[in-house]
């Protein structure tokens, strides 16, 4: 079968801009000028007197048709702050964002209907705007939700280990600020679906850009108050996901849309769209102390990380739930005696935020490592002494951490002393001085990272729970399921390899189905896809496996045992000659299996279709509450070279050492490390999400929200060290976020190396020329002050 | 307003009736020309998703008004296949797999093909390829294995694989 490569790149894609039903309407939203404003009037008549307008469906429409949305993350019974909006997905009285869609014009066409909407007259009276979380916190500041007391929605308090007596045990303290700017995970392609309401069967059917169907079908079914079994979701081609389209918000108003007007209805998000009203991230300000002794042995950390969360309103509850892994990552690849750790979140005037890449596992660890630089600083240390001093050792595993993560396996030390050797680091160490002579500021940064993969976790929708089927079908190819969704990332190749491999049939008679709501799990969320869908699948296999050798040695008169399934062929390794294609053994067990054929035990246990539906939870996650699985690691070193006349920063040399256990295939781990390396240089250099005073997003196209293009993007150096994990089916680790965590930590822990003269602490992001250079002009003058 | 206009298009001459202000994007789409390979993302000439050849140079069709381009070539990555085979480059980015999610890919293929097809030297540096796709955004491969395939389909046309 035609792999998906060739498919995409010969023009056969399949993406919601694709999408195309006979009869199909459009839809096109209506977004806010204002950041925080009552609607005192909505006019939709003018609108809706445009030939070919269908219907205009305002907040008025959400509240009588359909559901607030559904709560996806609750953890107010644990005794902390844990607040929740009651909001529709679209509001009736009030916007709390800028970009937020009042209205939704459906017309005959796009055209028409962008013409129309911009005759939807809305009269707004503005209210004080709250720009951002520290803001927000203040006493006096303007609330977004009436029945909150303030704006503080989330507050959680972790203990992990002792950390009073870690810092009693302490010879130094160090205080550490760091600030991270918001940014957003922007695929190429934005947000889009077509919803098809059947009047007869009153059923609803949506395909698109859904990276989570399953998880999409329940909130979609729950907003429109239909049963779920009567929901069907659909995940077509999707032009690039990272966490940006687990949600379902705007694709309620198509599906009632739809509804409305008995039409398939279309919507495809602009762009500009995507960033004024998609998932935010990041946009949080740490600050805390670090406990340590004088020869460098790490004892502690109590810390607040402190969140922008913007507005509380499309997802509700998955947000805040980032917050968890911001503060659980902070202990690294470390041995500590104790944190205490605080996660607060304000409700903002701003986009709402959710998952992109990292998902805070990068902020907890971002952070530390800015504090181990500044600790290996202070003591005379280098950045890989600090580190190999503290780190967990390859025969402490499974370890378990202080904050209840069991790490299951990794080479910690290994894989920094590869990256260091890959960059040369030495090397470039020892000309430092004679490149400051000739006027060039090159640094070194050097940071290193586990990726909590594969989440679960109590209370949310994220429980884990997951299902695959595979099935060899009567013509002998084999079709597989599973709830990871294909957005960019080998869900496809990776599935059919691991199927092939255990079942020794040929790789192109294995056609991974593209996934739809039909089964269970959550998707291809915190690198969920090499630990949850890979192991159930892997899982189902073997499973099948087992039911592929006992039909074939009853055909093949041999015995069980000696069976040898490979090439795509079965048989006996006592007599090879002998053998069964998979469409014979196909053939043979659907439709001949009768009493001469298979024996009766077969027969009466039902054991013969060769067709496995299962499940697959982590071991690990029961006993100890570990909400991850896996843990892959990585070292990465960068070498850059600042311009202290314009700030801006160049790489030179970027290295980068892996250990996702088991690889599956190294084209498409590679690649994965490529890409994530690049969104975190983007956001560590000149990604940012700036808004105005007004609280309107300044940064809303390709044009202002800079990521990065081939000319800035740096040639990478990639190693890789397996070490399996015994958690998983397949030994391997989720994997696909590390490359962003270290990434984006590295450039910012170069340039400070670089900036080494100035002494300037590098502890905001992004590094922006302009930023930097003010850094360097307020150094100097300092220097001259003291002077 | 409907307006006519002459399009070559992937070596098929089209006499087309357009809307006065549809841009070559929206007519490339369409249901008469149906060229899904041409993505639409930013449609402000910033992403490249939906490049196309114009008269032999890359163009972002979302910026051009169709009306302006009367009687001239489009050649979009459709039309870089013979029948079911896939170009040379193509070819190169499946097996180097230049493609993630594979939305900016056809665009950055009409990058690709152009500057190979107009480049004289011998050498071709990663550089210069880099420089060719810079207005083709790419956020899923870190353009590594793009960089990959372009330089793995120069050694094709060098070889004389080529079309
Ligand atoms: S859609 Fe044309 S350049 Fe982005
Ligand atoms: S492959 Fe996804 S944007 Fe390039």
């Amino acid at each position: 079968m035609e792999n998906r490569e060739t498919r995409l790149i010969s023009g056969k894609g399949q993406y919601a801009d694709d999408l195309d039903f006979p009869g199909m309407a459009h839809l096109v939203f209506v977004g806010s000028p204002h950041a925080h404003a009552v609607i005192k009037r909505l006019e939709v008549d003018k609108a809706l007197k445009v030939p070919g307008v269908l219907t205009v469906i305002t907040g008025q429409e959400m509240v009588k048709y359909t559901n607030p949305l559904p709560v996806q993350a609750n953890f107010k019974s644990k005794g902390w702050t844990w607040r929740l909006a009651h909001v529709y997905a679209m509001p009736k009285d009030k916007v709390r964002w800028y970009g937020e869609p009042v209205a939704a014009v459906v017309a005959e066409d796009e055209k028409t209907a962008r013409k129309a909407a911009d005759l939807v007259e809305v009269e707004y009276e503005p209210l004080a705007v709250t720009g951002n979380a520290l803001e927000a916190l203040e006493p006096d500041a303007p609330k977004l939700y009436d029945d909150w007391e303030d704006n503080k929605q989330v507050h959680l308090k972790f203990d992990f280990g002792e950390p009073e007596t870690a810092f009693e045990e302490a010879d130094q303290v160090m205080h550490i600020k760091t600030r991270e700017g918001r940014v957003t995970g922007l695929p190429i392609e934005g947000r889009g679906c077509v919803a098809n309401y059947n009047l007869k069967k009153d059923t609803l059917e949506m395909w698109g850009s859904f990276q989570t169907p399953y998880l999409a079908r329940h909130n979609i079914a729950a907003t429109l108050g239909m049963p779920e079994v009567k929901v069907k979701i659909n995940a077509v081609d999707i032009g690039g996901a990272f966490g940006l389209k687990i949600h379902a918000w705007k694709e309620n108003v198509v599906a009632l849309a739809s509804k409305l007007t008995g039409r398939h209805v279309k919507w495809f998000e602009p762009q500009k769209d995507f960033i004024v009203t998609g998932p935010h991230q990041r946009d949080v300000f740490w600050e805390g102390d670090v406990a340590f002794k004088n020869d460098g042995t790490l004892l502690g950390v109590k810390a607040t990380v402190t969140h922008d969360l913007g507005v509380e309103s499309t997802n509700k509850g998955i947000a805040a739930l980032s917050i968890f892994p911001a503060c659980s990552a902070v202990p690294n690849m470390y041995r500590w005696k104790g944190m205490h750790i605080e996660g607060v979140g304000a409700a903002t005037n701003k986009s709402f935020y959710c998952a992109y890449r990292g998902y805070g596992k990068d902020k907890g660890i971002k952070f530390i490592e800015h504090a181990l630089n500044q600790i290996a600083r202070k003591l005379g240390m280098t950045p890989e002494a600090i580190r190999l001093k503290n780190y967990i050792q390859p025969d402490e595993f499974p370890y378990h951490q202080i904050n209840s993560y069991v790490y299951d396996s990794g080479d910690y030390p290994g894989t920094l002393k590869k990256a260091l050797d890959m960059a040369n680091v030495d090397e470039v160490r020892a000309k430092k001085e004679q490149y400051l002579k000739e006027g060039k500021y090159i640094g070194v940064g050097v940071i290193s990272a586990i990726e909590p993969a594969g989440v679960a976790v109590p209370n949310c929708q994220m429980g884990g729970i997951t299902q695959a089927r595979v099935q060899i079908t009567a013509d002998g190819t084999i079709e597989v399921h599973s709830d990871r969704t294909e957005i960019g990332q080998g869900s496809e190749a990776s599935h059919a390899i691991i199927v092939s491999n255990i079942l020794g049939c040929n790789r192109e008679d294995v056609l991974v189905k593209p996934v739809t709501s039909d089964y269970i799990g959550q998707g291809p969320l915190s690198s969920r896809g090499a630990v949850y869908p890979a192991s159930a699948v892997a899982k189902a296999a073997k499973i099948l496996k087992k039911k592929v050798s006992q039909c074939a040695a009853a055909f093949l008169k041999v015995d069980e045992a000696s069976l040898v399934m490979e090439g795509g062929l079965i048989f006996s390794s006592n007599n090879p000659d002998e053998k069964l294609t998979y469409k014979e053994l196909a053939e043979k067990s659907y439709f001949f299996p009768g009493p001469r054929g298979l024996p009766p035990e077969i027969l009466k246990n039902h054991d013969h279709l060769l067709d496995v539906t299962t499940t697959w939870y982590s071991p690990t996650t029961p006993d100890s509450g570990s909400s991850y699985t896996s843990f892959c690691t990585s070292a990465d070193v960068a070498v850059v070279e600042v311009d202290i006349d314009t700030g801006a920063t160049k790489i030179i040399k970027y290295a980068h050492v892996h250990d996702a256990g088991t690889i599956i295939d190294k084209q498409i781990v590679d690649g994965q490390i490529h890409g994530g390396i690049v969104q975190g240089i983007g956001e560590a250099l000149s990604e940012r999400l700036d808004y105005n005073e007004k609280g309107q997003l300044m940064t809303s196209s390709f044009s202002t929200y800079l990521i990065p293009t081939a000319v800035e993007a740096p040639d990478i150096e990639v190693a890789h060290l397996e070490t399996p994990s015994p958690f998983t089916e397949t030994g391997s680790k989720g994997m696909g976020e590390a490359p962003i965590i270290g990434s984006k930590a590295v450039i910012l822990a170069a340039i400070e190396d670089a900036l080494t003269p100035f002494n300037i602490e590098v502890n905001e992001s992004p590094a922006t020329p302009e930023r930097v250079r003010s850094w360097i002009v307020a150094a100097r003058k300092e220097q001259e002050e003291s002077k | 307003m409907k307006m006519p206009v002459t399009l070559n298009i992937n070596n098929t001459t089209w006499n087309l009736d357009i809307d006065a202000n549809a841009t070559l994007l929206e007519v490339l789409r369409n249901n008469v020309l149906n060229q899904q390979s041409v993505h639409r993302s930013c449609e402000e000439g910033e992403c490249g998703a939906c490049t196309v050849l114009m008269d032999g140079k890359p163009v972002n069709s979302c910026l051009v008004m169709a009306a302006s381009a009367q009687g001239s070539t489009i050649i979009t990555s459709e039309g870089l296949m013979r029948g079911d085979e896939l170009h040379p480059l193509m070819k190169a980015f499946v097996d180097e797999l230049g493609l993630q999610c594979g939305f900016c890919t056809p665009g950055m293929v009409m990058s690709a093909y152009a500057l190979i097809n107009q480049w004289e030297d011998e050498e071709l540096s990663d550089m210069d390829i880099r420089k060719a796709i810079e207005g083709n955004l790419c956020r899923c491969t870190g353009y590594v294995n793009i960089v990959n395939s372009i330089r793995r389909a120069k050694q094709a046309k060098d070889a004389g694989n080529w079309w």
